[in-house]
């Protein structure tokens, strides 16, 4: 018998079966609820969207890869991931030389002129969709009503409440804004089918409690504030969390791993802040929605909350070096 | 159910070998008796080519303070005296033997039972270290010198090991079921060695209820708590051990006995009572054979300085797919580069696998998910380590806590991106003492 | 009106330019630091790669030290004779020339010669690898061809090629550099000479696992010692070495050497071949 050739490698020999890939193609899984609603709600239409975004993005990635000569990731699920969550943030009659566009902005411009997986600063669907926002405001808050056969535009909840004030949303019915049936985006419509993805991360510990929670917590609260001070001239907590992407960024966006802070007194500062931040821009901003803007503004604070922990180990390390 | 504070990881507990008897191999051909099986300075060997020893032997003797002697396994002809593959990686002075069947113990050993109470701590703590009795878990520190701590420090709590935490492993399991009394008998004589009230534990994890029924019906009487822990890992990490049993922390730069704790393994506390009460060297102990690739696995009593070679025929053989074979647990143990290499005193466990994770193409961009930091038992930021090590800042890396980093292999476990996390911490370790050493120099 | 309209913009940020412009103006005269002439001259004239071969940390800390003590014994290698003329014109003394060096391997264990011993996976270096285990080689003494040292080299003449790390002669200034970055201690400066022999080997293992391990080990054979007239060879601890200041390149050690591959090495040192025309 031939001996035995032996690898060397250094310890532990056992690995836990969790990769890059797991983690991401699990998330394409908790998002794929979210995504056969929007196809039902919103028809072939959503479908194309997201085909187009996904399909764009994995491309973008692949070329991207060449370009930089590195070995092609377009297949671990990240550009997956991102394209899904793209195609969830667009409304369903975008032209889709549009969302070509906004996955070139996510891929290349958010992740990797930022040097890739695990460098980027902001969270790239959603610079994306700021990106096409800021682009093209009008075609991007077309937004359809679901089950409409003409392809008939609709003003979202939130547009209303910004552009008319509370009294024109007399006949909104909360339950049908959980079940999703109202105008907005692919994913943000439909509470019902956002929840059973955003239990799968939880019970996957692929996400932790404290960003959805704090986030939505504190948007409830700021805007309950409002709401008790005065209920005729602000919208109730209720209908913030119903309408708008609220529970989509909560539980998708602001808890990507890459883009939110590593310890858990960053993640709770983070999630306060995207809470503050949404229910001001909602309030008072100008654009009716603020999570995306909230999201990205609390991005860009996460290399600093991860910085003060850093200090905060060194400083406690320093004396006693110096002692010694 | 006790258990440490932070962190930790519950790897697949893989025990093939748990209700397996413990079973004794046959001599082998030969033996190569490493110099170097303990931590510490190697001992000098003071036999020749050609020599006769008996069974007992010394053959090494300990040089310095913190180093162990070496003893014949068997009688028989010294055949060479040359470097040699050891397992931990490194080559070492090793001392060849030629049994020569008959295994007759030099005289005054392996003497019938004597009762250690009528033994003044003088005498025992002499015993102990001229049977050469190391730490037997997988460090290797010499027991002698572990028993005899500086004189300022009081130590209030003994607590034997039997935690087993390490996948595959189940030597130290089969021992508390077959031998309590000894280990009883052992935790006796080493808390004997200690002034004022001392209370003494065994600490084992819940997934060996008949290791803490068999202890605990010789334990009750004498005051020994047997202390049931959670199945995680590393409840078997000194540090970790002591902060699930006593509640109290050992810091970095400190050692368990500034806490006043000590920690024996219990295989340790089995060898430490045969030297004492029958004089009969560490020249033996029982180590597990396990992994999917080999044949039989089995708990064998083997004589230190057997073979990896010999051992695997007597396993009937491993399969062609075995990639790896390690010696200890698979979370801390060695990757072996030669079938050549012998056991030590130190070797708990050998595995043979077929590591998968060997093929697919290395480490990969940390996605910052923060795994590892829940998973460090020692509250530190693995990825930070990592990162100052790869940039070869060995002076912050300090201040990032790397000489608290117990080496546990927790967060190269949960690593999504299959950073080579802990090795990363190792090499920084190592080029920073190396550095400190030229500096000094 | 439109053209009224540019007139508070173009003021505006005009007046912002000219006050930020006195400001700097007052920062630099206020901050100026004054820099001897001399080093800066010195600073030029050095290789300014900062391989730290001196002993200083980069070649204006060099430059700095060198004005400053006027030490004649302070030198550079890496510039070697030409560059301490230099230096002692510009400075005004007489500065001691440094002897050129070149980094040599005192190793053929490529993957030709040398047999493995068991596959290593993981961190791609040197130091890494020999934490995990003894080498990649079976004889524990020899080049893993991780290439650690390739890293420290300033001057790209460093390559890993079959396994075994290859100096490019033309490029390596003989800055050590690379010396301590071998966990094997394969790498070591030696004078550059016209025709240097050397033992390629750094095996301290008895001749016969020597030669079970490696083509081209040394195996204390004792052959080219009994052959060397000048007595340039000596044997320690089961490796020979040669005595350069002894070896008069008579290349008889050479012929005798019985192993498989030589382990006794000829290297022509390129700068000096180039102008004697050696072949």
């Amino acid at each position: 018998m031939e001996p035995l050739k032996l690898k060397v490698s250094y310890a532990p020999f056992v690995r836990s079966k969790d990769s890059i890939e797991s983690v991401m193609y699990n998330v394409a899984v908790a998002l794929l609820p979210a995504t056969l609603v929007s196809i039902y709600f919103f028809g072939w239409r959503a479908l194309l969207v997201t085909g187009v975004s996904i399909v764009s993005s994995i491309c973008f990635e692949w070329a991207i890869d060449k370009i930089r000569k590195k070995p092609t990731a377009c297949l671990d699920g990240s550009a997956l991931v991102t394209g899904q969550l793209l195609a969830l943030n667009l409304p369903s009659g975008l032209p889709l030389w549009m969302v070509i566009m906004g996955a070139f902005v996510a891929i290349v411009i958010a992740k990797h002129l930022f040097g890739g997986l695990g460098f980027n600063i902001f969270n790239p669907a959603l610079v994306a969709r700021v990106f096409l926002l800021i682009s093209f405001p009008a075609a991007m808050t077309e937004w359809y009503a679901p089950f409409s056969v003409d392809m008939q535009t609709a003003a979202s909840p939130l547009g209303i409440l910004k552009t008319d004030g509370l009294q024109a949303l007399a006949d909104f019915n909360t339950l049908d804004a959980f079940y999703g049936i109202r105008p907005g985006s692919l994913g943000e419509t439909s509470i019902l089918a956002l929840l059973p993805g955003a239990a799968w991360l939880l019970y996957k510990k692929y996400i932790t409690w404290h960003i959805p929670a704090t986030f939505i917590g504190t948007t409830l609260l700021f805007t309950g504030i409002f709401y008790l001070i005065d209920p005729l001239g602000y919208a109730s907590p209720l209908f913030h969390l119903l309408t708008g992407g609220l529970v989509l960024g909560a539980f998708f966006m602001a808890t990507d791993m890459v883009t939110s802070p590593l310890s858990l007194r960053g993640q709770i500062i983070f999630g306060i802040g995207c809470g503050v931040l949404t229910a001001i821009i909602r309030l008072w901003g100008g654009y009716p929605e603020g999570v995306s803007f909230a999201i990205l503004i609390m991005n860009a604070l996460v290399p600093l909350l991860d910085r003060w922990d850093v200090s905060e180990i060194k400083a406690k390390k320093q004396p006693s070096i110096k002692a010694a | 159910m006790k258990t440490f504070k932070t962190g930790g990881i519950h790897p697949p507990e893989q025990k093939l070998t748990s209700g397996k008897a413990v079973e004794v191999m046959p001599h082998p051909q030969e033996l190569a008796v490493p110099m170097s099986q303990h931590l510490g300075k190697p001992a000098k060997s003071v036999v020749k080519v050609g020599d006769e020893v008996k069974k007992g032997q010394r053959i090494g003797a300990a040089d310095g303070f913190i180093s162990a002697n070496v003893h014949a396994p068997t009688s028989g002809k010294i055949k060479a005296v040359k470097q040699h593959p050891h397992p931990g990686g490194q080559y070492s002075m090793t001392v060849f033997i030629t049994p020569d069947g008959k295994d007759e113990w030099l005289e005054g050993l392996n003497t019938p039972e004597c009762d250690w109470k009528k033994l003044s701590k003088e005498e025992i703590l002499k015993r102990i270290t001229d049977s050469g009795i190391v730490g037997m878990g997988g460090a290797g520190f010499p027991s002698g010198v572990k028993l005899s701590p500086p004189k300022d420090k009081t130590i209030d709590t003994i607590i034997l090991n039997g935690a087993e935490c390490e996948p595959f492993l189940t030597a130290d399991h089969r021992v508390m079921v077959e031998e309590p009394e000894a280990i009883i008998k052992g935790l006796e004589i080493i808390t004997s060695l200690f002034q004022g009230k001392v209370s003494a534990y065994i600490g084992i994890e819940s997934n060996k209820p008949d290791a803490v029924a068999a202890l605990k019906k010789q334990a009750d009487s004498k005051g020994i708590g047997i202390v049931v822990l959670e199945t995680k890992y590393p409840q078997g990490a000194e540090k970790q051990l002591i902060n699930a049993i006593t509640g109290r922390t050992v810091n970095e730069g400190e050692l368990p006995f500034d806490k006043g704790c000590l920690v024996h393994n219990i295989a340790t506390a089995i060898a430490i009572y045969e030297a004492v009460c029958k004089n009969k060297p560490l020249i033996e102990r029982v180590v597990t054979i396990s992994g999917m690739e080999i044949h039989t696995a089995r708990n064998i009593r083997i004589l230190v300085g057997t073979k990896f070679s010999e051992i695997a025929a007597f396993c009937g053989s491993m399969t062609e797919k075995t990639n790896q074979v390690i010696t200890g647990g698979p979370m801390m143990g060695k990757a072996q580069f030669s079938l050549d290499v012998p056991v030590t005193k130190t070797t708990s466990g050998i595995l043979f696998i077929n590591n998968r994770g060997l093929e697919k193409s290395g480490e990969k961009t940390c996605i910052r998910c923060s795994r590892c930091i829940s998973a460090c038992p020692q509250n530190l930021q693995p990825w930070l380590l990592a990162n100052t090590a790869q940039l070869r800042d060995f002076e912050t890396i300090e201040l990032y806590g790397m000489a608290n980093c117990t080496e546990c292999g927790s967060c190269s476990y949960v690593c999504p991106s299959k950073r080579e996390l802990v090795h990363w911490i190792k090499y920084a370790k190592t080029l920073a003492s190396k550095r400190k050493q030229r500096q000094s120099a | 009106m439109y053209s009224e309209s540019f007139i508070p913009a173009v003021a505006s940020l005009g007046s912002l330019a000219f006050v930020l412009g006195i400001i700097i103006l007052f920062v630099s005269k206020k901050f100026f630091v004054a820099e001897d002439p001399t080093v800066s001259m010195i600073n030029a004239l050095l290789p300014g790669v900062n391989c730290g071969a001196c002993g200083y940390p980069s070649c204006s800390q060099f430059a700095e030290e060198l004005v400053r003590t006027r030490n004649p014994s302070m030198t550079c290698p890496v510039g070697g004779g030409e560059l301490a003329e230099k230096l002692g014109t510009a400075l005004g003394i007489t500065m001691a020339e440094p002897k050129p060096v070149t980094c040599v391997v005192l190793c053929q264990g490529h993957n030709g010669n040398a047999r493995e011993s068991a596959e290593y996976v993981g961190i791609r270096d040197c130091w890494a690898a020999a934490q995990a285990f003894a080498g990649t080689k079976q004889c524990r003494f020899a080049c893993t061809g991780l290439g650690s040292c390739i890293a420290f080299c300033d001057f790209n003449a460093m390559r890993i090629e079959n396994g075994l790390v290859v100096i490019d002669k033309e490029l390596c200034t003989g800055c050590g550099a690379c010396v301590p970055a071998c966990p094997y201690g394969v790498l070591t400066m030696q004078e550059k000479k016209t025709e240097r022999y050397f033992i390629a080997c750094s095996s301290h293992d008895r001749g016969a696992e020597t030669r079970k391990a490696c083509d081209a080990g040394c195996t204390a054979c004792q052959k080219c010692v009994r052959e060397c007239p000048e007595q340039a060879i000596v044997i320690d601890n089961f490796l020979a070495s040669i005595i350069q200041e002894k070896c008069t390149s008579c290349g008889k050690c050479i012929e005798v050497c019985p192993t498989k591959v030589n382990c006794i090495l000829l290297e022509r040192d390129m700068e000096t071949v180039k102008s004697k025309k050696v072949p």
